[in-house]
This record gives structure tokens, sequence and C-alpha cells, in this order.
């Protein structure tokens, strides 16, 4: 029965390689201020995730060069340790508790995507852990009295109600038809329900609610009872791959609707990847660059689209301005509350009211901000075949005019 | 020699005991390798023993998560309300109310997927080999899209579990589902071994060895077949129930039914320790989330290809498992009585 010596053996090698292991981070470290940060770098989330993690680490440049944080009159400068959650909420709420309580990180940034957020918030809820986060957008997560928990963007369900809105505008007052498709994940699925509600005020008619799963590649079925049934607005939502899919699959099958509203054509690169089988989509976002929101750091979103772009190598999607506005926030919120005690951080994030390059910061008692609008941006090529996002909604930043109904396939 | 057993099983059991509190730190990896160690267990039941590669085992895992979760709101509040994403309303459940509702949903948890099994067990069972395990596999998927599309445990939004209540201590969370899952891995293990120790093992063998013999022998087989799925199924609902609990989100297909990791991870961690043996799928399951918890802090963006890499030199290296090979290098150790003389006489013959 020497088997039973090898399992000794191996439980207490267990035993040893735990106890070696538990190297302990804390949070302010000489002079750095450690937050943690656990986002998708594999997995279906993982382009988003880049851009939030390059987000994060744009502003952490930025913020450290221009001088640092300054709390209780001495200098700090911002570092954040990385996990991959790889897309998965099993593994985000894992990775709050192990950032948590193996690293000792006390300040966190969130991850991309609202499914994830939704995993991590009851974690960092727990142990007091002000959570800032700028890639959870579901209505849900603010509505459960979570304390610690602030987003620097607009919920979900107005992503895409003023799409409805304008559709109805032009119809002379009168509902339309709708037909949608979501992926099943928190996000789209809240944009859904905020399409409802537009549905419901507006008079209008849902004809086609098609749910879509999530490893999105194809979506045929449903456009081609939109090809039948012929509705004036087609919505469809599912993150990047969602957005290229819909695309991909619109000019394929040459789909004629007179609006096309989505969700994520900045993140997938829409009029790079697809030219101008994009032009006319309409899309929602949080920011676009030539908002004329100001700040100290970026300067502006021109000089932040820039920057980004001669640091990354591609122009910045929303994802990654928000994720840097995060830290803005941050930065703000410790040199107001002048401690690095939770509670008086947490008080200090609460009372923020503040304009970054990417829009005013204001929370809610619930944790969003609600001082942001969402903007409406339209695909628009020129003769060349170059295209470009142009806000067309809402009016006040508006460069141009949308394009109402999409010309025919045949006309174009 | 029952001395000895006795000592190493008193050992794991006060390792077990004092885990939380030497390492308070790791206490949600120490609760996850016990549930996986169940889930290892159990498949080994099927995979191992009976030579029926299950991949819908994970149905029952996922069934148990929703189930708990649901009790434990529904008991309370209005099940509908609470998982509504619009939902104004906030639910907030006195400690009384969250751990009466944890029981209660956990008991739900692990008998009605064993009825569930059960069922599909009676129609599904009589496959055999690789449309037994095609099957399964359509099991699990299905149930994901399924539960994805039901409103009432919040589809594609997701389900939040209760909070764990405020009961002092930042820790009694931590130490209240690695109980949980300790008493549970404790409980699957003594049930699990001593079913094995009885006839039962033997058919399921027989089963896996020749079933058409074992049938013609006059074993009903179907019966010990279901029998050991049920036994499976309802540890895997009980673990299912803690892990949803532990998480704290439930979302259709990456966390109750998740077939891709947990689905595929039960399966590995059985062959990576030695399928057909009792330890084998409890140090697989052990080694594999020490590895993976390795992976994860150290090759970060890489940690997946590490683990294919672990599982090709699994498969080339250990084809039998660590207690297989283990078994083959030492058989003495366990208690094979080899004739030196013998062995050669075999060798040469060939």
């Amino acid at each position: 029965m020497k088997i039973k010596n090898f399992i000794i053996t191996f439980v207490s090698a267990i035993a040893l390689i735990l106890s070696t292991s538990s190297i302990s981070f804390a949070k302010v470290v000489g002079d750095k201020i450690i937050l943690g940060a656990a986002v998708s770098l594999t997995g279906k989330y993982s382009s988003n995730g880049v851009h939030t993690q390059n987000g994060y680490n744009m502003a952490v440049d930025r913020i450290n060069s221009m001088g640092g944080i300054k709390v209780g009159g001495k200098t700090y400068k911002f570092d954040i340790i990385y996990y991959d959650d790889e897309s998965n909420p099993k593994r985000a709420a894992q990775l709050a508790e192990r950032l948590i309580s193996q690293d000792g990180v006390e300040f966190m940034l969130g991850p991309y995507s609202s499914g994830l957020t939704k995993a991590m918030a009851p974690v960092t809820e727990k142990y007091g852990v002000p959570m800032v986060e700028a890639n959870g957008a579901s209505r849900s997560l603010f509505t459960k009295g979570y304390k610690y928990l602030f987003a620097v963007l607009a919920p979900a369900n107005l992503y895409l109600d003023v799409a409805i809105r304008t559709a109805v505008e032009l119809n002379g007052g009168k509902g339309v038809k709708i037909a949608q498709a979501f992926e099943q994940d928190a996000f789209s699925q809240d944009v859904r329900l905020g399409i409802l509600d537009a549905a419901k005020e507006t008079g209008s008619e849902i004809i086609i609610d098609d749910k879509l799963p999530k490893e999105l590649n194809d979506m045929a079925a449903t456009l081609a009872k939109v090809k039948a049934t012929k509705p004036d607005v087609l919505v469809v939502s599912g993150h990047t791959k969602g957005a290229l899919t819909a695309i991909r699959q619109i000019a394929e099958m040459k789909v004629d609707v007179p609006m096309l509203a989505m969700t994520h054509c900045d993140a997938a690169k829409l009029s790079k990847q697809h030219g101008k089988n994009s032009q006319y989509a309409l899309c929602a976002s949080q920011w676009h660059k030539t908002l004329t929101y100001k700040d100290k750091w970026f300067k502006d979103g021109m000089t932040y689209d820039a920057d980004f772009t001669k640091m990354f190598g591609y122009a910045p999607p929303y994802q990654a301005a928000e994720s840097s506005a995060a830290l803005l926030v941050f930065k703000d919120a410790f040199e107001r509350a002048n401690s690095f005690d939770q509670k008086k951080v947490r008080d200090a994030l609460a009372a923020t009211d503040m304009q970054t390059f990417y829009g005013n910061i204001k929370f809610a008692p619930g944790g969003q901000n609600v001082s942001k609008p969402m903007v409406l941006f339209q695909v628009i090529c020129d003769n060349s075949g170059k295209c470009e996002n142009k806000v067309v909604a809402p009016l006040k930043w508006a460069s141009a005019k949308l394009i109402h109904p999409i010309p025919k396939w045949s006309e174009r | 020699m029952i001395n000895k057993n006795l000592i190493i099983y008193l050992s794991v059991l006060i390792f077990g005991l004092a885990a939380p509190f030497i390492f308070p730190a790791f206490k949600v990896q120490l609760s996850i390798l016990c549930v996986l160690i169940i889930l290892a267990i159990t498949w080994n039941i099927q995979g191992g023993e009976m030579g029926y590669n299950s991949f819908g085992n994970i149905l029952f895992y996922g069934l148990g998560m929703y189930l708990c979760a649901s009790v434990q709101v529904g008991m309370f509040f209005p099940l509908a309300e609470w998982t509504e994403s619009g939902g104004e309303k906030t639910f907030v459940h006195t400690p009384a109310q969250f751990f009466q509702g944890f029981g209660v949903g956990l008991a739900v948890a692990a008998i009605v997927p064993t009825i569930v099994a059960g069922l599909i067990g009676y129609s599904i069972l009589g496959l055999r080999g690789h449309y037994f395990a095609i099957c399964t596999l359509g099991l699990g998927v299905a149930a994901g899209e399924i539960s994805g599309g039901i409103e009432i445990i919040g589809a594609g939004q997701g389900f939040t579990t209760p909070p764990f209540p405020n009961i002092g201590s930042l820790e009694a969370r931590g130490e209240f589902f690695y109980f949980c899952s300790f008493v549970s891995l404790i409980l699957t293990f003594i049930v699990v071994k001593s079913i094995y120790s009885t006839r039962f093992k033997l058919v399921l063998n027989a089963i896996r060895d020749n079933e058409d013999k074992a049938e013609a022998m006059g074993i009903q087989t179907m019966k010990y077949k279901i029998i050991g799925w049920m036994i499976s199924a309802f540890f895997c609902g009980l673990a299912g129930g803690i892990m949803g609990g532990l998480v704290g989100y439930i979302d259709s297909t990456d966390v109750a039914f998740d077939g891709r990791e947990m689905g595929v991870f039960m399966v590995l961690m059985a062959i990576l320790g030695g399928k057909g043996t009792l330890w084998g799928p409890v140090i697989g399951a052990t080694i594999f989330h020490i590895f993976k918890e390795g992976f994860w802090t150290f090759f970060l963006g890489w940690q997946y290809v590490a683990l294919g890499v672990l599982i090709v030199v699994i498969v080339i290296y250990f084809p039998e498992g660590i207690m297989g090979w283990l078994r083959e290098k030492y058989p003495e150790r366990f208690g094979e009585v080899v004739d030196e003389a013998d062995r050669k006489a075999q060798v040469e013959l060939k």
C-alpha cells in the first residue's frame, strides 16, 4: 500500500506550493497605487477586452507622465494588475476574489461586458472595494443597490432608443414596423428592453423578435424573414461579432431595409473591414471623437483619437475612450478624498461631477452615469470608397445629415 | 493495513478541515477544487467504471445550479421580479432566509437531476459507444440554449444569485461555501467508495468489458446503468448548486451548462488521474486545478495553449492516467502479485 505514501507526499506538496505562492501585493506600494482589473484577453470578447486594456494603459501612461496623483501631499502613480477572464463570468468572479483576497487590491477597474461586470460586482461589493467600470451597461447592474459600483457610461437600454424615435419622427410621428435580433447576453438583451419601451411609447410594432446565439456567425434566418416582411427598421445587437455578421450577410443577401440600427460598429472597425457594404449603418455609441468635451489630460476627442492611434496603431473605439475615462475618475476621486480609505474614496466617487474628453461624468445613486447622452453615428462613404463614422444625432453635435431611407442595393 | 488507511483518511480530513484557515486567501480556489473533484469522481462512474463516455453530466450540474438559486429566491420572493432586469425592486434575504433557502435549494438541486437522469437514462442509455457520447454532448448544448430562453430564470440576462448575508465577518462567505463543497466531496467519496466495494462495481466493470456477455449472464444491465447515472446526477446537481452560490452569477452557457469548460474538464481530470480507479479522479482533479491556476497566473494570454500542451502530454505519456502509470510501474504496491519468471516467460512467448 505504498500508494498511500504517494498520496501523503502529494498532499503535502500541494500544501507547500500553496503556502509559498501567496505573494501579496498591497494597494499602495511606495509611490504606486495598484488597481486590479480582469479583462477579456481571450474568448468571445477578446477584441473589446483589448480595447478596454489599451484604454486603461493609455490613461495610466498619461496620468503618470503628467504628474501622477496627489494624495496627502505625496505624489503617487497608477499601476494595474491584469488577469484574463476569458470572457467567462465564472472566471471573472473568481478573479475578482483573487485580486482582492490574494493580491490585496483595494480598488478595481471593471471588465468588458455587462455579464462579466454582473459576476464581479457582488464580490467587490462584499469586500467594499470601489470599482469604476467602463464597459458594463446593463440596466440591471444599477438596480441591485450596489454601493461600490460606478459606471462612466450610459445604461444599455438607452443605446438605440434614439434610433427608434428618429425613425418614428421621419415617419411623420406614426409608429414603425421594427425587426430586431439580439444576442443572448446581458448587454444585448438590455438593449432589447430599451427598444421594447421605445416601441411601446411610440406605438411601433415589433414584427420580428429573434434571439441570436453567443458566438454569433450566422443570422441568415432572421434576414430571410426581414426580406419577406419588409420592416421599417432593423435592429441588431451582438457585440463585435454581431455587427460584423450582420453587415456581411446583409450585403450577401442584398437585404433592403430603410434603417439599420446597430451597436459596436466602431469596435468592429466596420467601415474598415467591410468598406462600402457597411455604408448607411446607424450605430449607437457612448463617445465620438468629434464631440466637444475637454479635459486637462487628453485635451479633447480629436487629440485623444490621434494620440491613441499613434500609440496602438488603430483609431480608438468608444470602449477604449470610456476605459480611459474610468482612470480619470479614479484620479479625481483619490485627490478629493485625499486618502486611501476605501469608504472615503467611495464617497468621493459618489460625489464625482467632472468633465472629461469623453463626456460629463456624474453618478446617479445606482452608480450609472446620468449626465452623458448617447450619440448615433452613421457610416458614410465618399466616392473614392473611403468610409467614415459621422455623428447624426443628437443635433447638437451632428456633423452630417442622416441619410434615410437607405438606398436599395439595386440602386447603389 | 486498516490502521494505515485510517491514517490517510484522517490526515486528508484534517487537511481539508484546516485548509481554509491555513490558506485563507485560497478559499475560493479550494472550494472549486472540491467541486472539480466531485465532478471527476462522478464522471468516472460512467466513463471509467462503466465504459460509457458521457458528456452529458454537465446537464445535471447546470440543472442543479439553476434549481438551487431559483428555490432560494422563490421560497421568499417572486422569482420573476427578481430576475427581471429592469426591476426597480431590490430584495434582500435575511440570514435565516438565505441559509434556509440554500439548504432546501441544495436538496432540490440534488434530487431533481437524479429523477431527470432516471428518465432520460431510460431512453438514451440504450445507445452505446460513440452514439452515446454524441447524444449526451447534445443534451448539454440543448439545455444551455433552452435555459437561455426561459425568462423566469433570467434568460440571456443571467441570474444573479442572492448575495451572502452580512453576518459579521468578511471571511464567512468563503468559509461557508468551502465547507459546503468539502462536506459534499466527503459525502460523494464515501458513497462512491462504498458502492465500489459491492457487487455494483463488478457489474459496471462487466458492462464496460462486454455488455452483451453481461446480459447473457443474466444481469439487467439497463437497471445498473440507470442507477449509476442517477448517482452521478445526484452529486453533480449538488456540486452545481454550491458552485452557483459561490460564483454569484449564473449564465446559461458560460456558467451553468458550461460543456465547453466544465464538461470537458471533468473528462480530462478523470483521464489524467486514471479512469476506473477510486483515487485517480481525485489526484487528476487536484493536479489539473493546480496547473490550471498556475498557467492562468504565469502564462497570461497563453494559458489555453499551455493547457493544450498539458493535454497532449497526458495523452501521449500517461494514456492510462497517473494511477495507471503508477500501477504499471509499481504493480506490487497495488496489491498485485507479480511472478517474475511468469512475466519473463510471457514476454518470450511473444
